[in-house]
């Protein structure tokens, strides 16, 4: 049998479901193989059903099976004892409302592990309202400090890596210095022995080399005036 | 969990709870095809009690030799569907231009949920928009086998066309569905 390109596209779908018979399924490969345009509506079509195929259904609304039964039955008569007062339980258990809930619960642990006093030789004096807030005080202040002291470490952090970044020649330099003769045979430069094509990488593991950009990097920040004096 | 057969029989005899059981089963199957049909939540919303109040004023009319009870609910459904389609036909042509915006409270609601639960949620609403691109025809022949999951023989009862219709109708929906999520620039793989 003649196969086409338009013969391809009639019987995609046998392709997909696996129903032509062994000849026609061999035609239909023999003529993908060679045909670049049916081999694109195959991946195209192939890939878009499978996709579909795996869509999850549409959540209806909450609300919607209550109409219908309203709708059809009549209104219905007003739940009694708990139903009445937990009916909406189960509308929580939808996946955005649990997550939600989730989130929510999440945050309140949180604050009140901040908040709420720490160690184990608890007394009633704890729960005194004045001697919570001043716990909720003194928590709040440690986290801020500490808070304010990661920030702060960060900023040195940087400030090195940005001082390394700016000036690689400034750490270079030593490493680059012709070093005196050594009797042992291990070659010269760093870099011959370990041959690494980043010079910052290089720079980085040294850590004198570290010690000094940060002694460099302070005395600049420094002011004019307040110079080391010679001896 | 009862089989449909015999929660109809107790619905026949009057039994509130069994048409209770009845409709909780299957809301989520009507929801769905009326939504991916009308790409329109509320329009869906609408058109599911409709079906539902259609499927208990004629549940008497039911019979198994018509194919499972899923499937005469379908039958149902996909009438309405049609008789919504036709009532709406004008309202189409002057929304046509709205369609074919981005909706932005759509953007921002996905950009608010984790990542899988928006990618789905993208894909889902990149499906709807392509198949309302589609023929009614096309776009119900795919929505059937692809999103709803029923076999060619179902759909031939559905539709109540011959089996080779729903095939082609089949192949061609998913042809043109790949041929328009590529001018949307969507890519399926």
């Amino acid at each position: 049998m003649d196969w086409h390109c338009t013969t391809t596209e009639e019987r995609l779908s046998d392709f997909l479901d696996g129903a032509l018979s062994p000849e026609d399924a061999a035609a239909f490969s023999a003529h993908t193989a060679g045909c670049a345009a049916c081999t694109r509506v195959v991946a195209q079509v192939g890939a878009l059903v499978s996709r579909m195929q795996q869509v999850p259904p549409a959540e209806e609304p909450v609300h919607l099976v209550g109409k219908i039964l309203d709708a059809t039955l009549g209104p219905r008569t007003p739940k009694q004892g708990w139903q009445q007062w937990f009916g909406w339980v189960p509308a929580i258990w939808q996946p955005r409302f649990a997550m939600g809930l989730a989130t929510v619960a999440a945050s309140l642990a949180i604050l009140v592990h901040a908040a709420a006093p720490q160690g184990r030789n608890m007394s009633l004096a704890d729960f005194n309202p004045a001697t919570l807030a001043r716990t909720a005080n003194r928590q709040l202040h440690l986290t801020y400090a500490h808070g304010a002291k990661f920030v702060s470490d960060l900023r040195v952090v940087y400030e090195i890596q940005s001082r390394l970044g700016a000036q690689p020649e400034l750490m270079g330099e030593p490493v680059r210095e012709p070093q005196p003769k050594q009797p042992s045979p291990e070659p010269r430069d760093r870099s011959e022995a370990n041959p690494n094509p980043h010079p910052r990488h290089r720079e980085a593991t040294d850590g004198s080399m570290l010690a000094f950009a940060v002694a460099n990097r302070w005395s600049e920040s420094l002011p004019n005036n307040f110079t080391r004096s010679r001896p | 969990m009862e089989p449909d057969a015999q929660l109809i029989q107790f619905c026949l005899r009057g039994d509130g709870p069994a048409w209770e059981e009845l409709v909780r089963r299957h809301t989520r199957r009507v929801y769905n095809l009326c939504y991916r049909f009308t790409a329109n939540a509320a329009a869906a919303e609408d058109l599911s009690q409709e079906v539902f109040l259609r499927v208990y004023k004629t549940l008497g009319s039911y019979q198994p030799t018509y194919g499972a009870f899923p499937t005469w609910l379908t039958s149902v459904a996909r009438n309405l569907l049609v008789d919504h389609y036709r009532r709406t036909r004008r309202d189409r042509l002057t929304d046509s231009l709205d369609d074919a915006m981005p909706k932005l409270e759509e953007v921002h609601s996905h950009a608010r949920t984790p990542d899988k639960l928006a990618q789905a949620a993208e894909l889902s609403e990149q499906l709807q928009r392509g198949l309302a691109k589609l023929s009614p025809e096309l776009r119900e022949a795919v929505i059937l086998r692809d999103l709803q999951g029923l076999d060619y023989s179902e759909i031939r009862t559905v539709l109540q066309v011959p089996e080779g219709t729903v095939k082609s109708r089949i192949n061609r929906g998913r042809i043109e569905l790949a041929r328009v999520l590529e001018e949307m620039g969507v890519r399926p793989a």
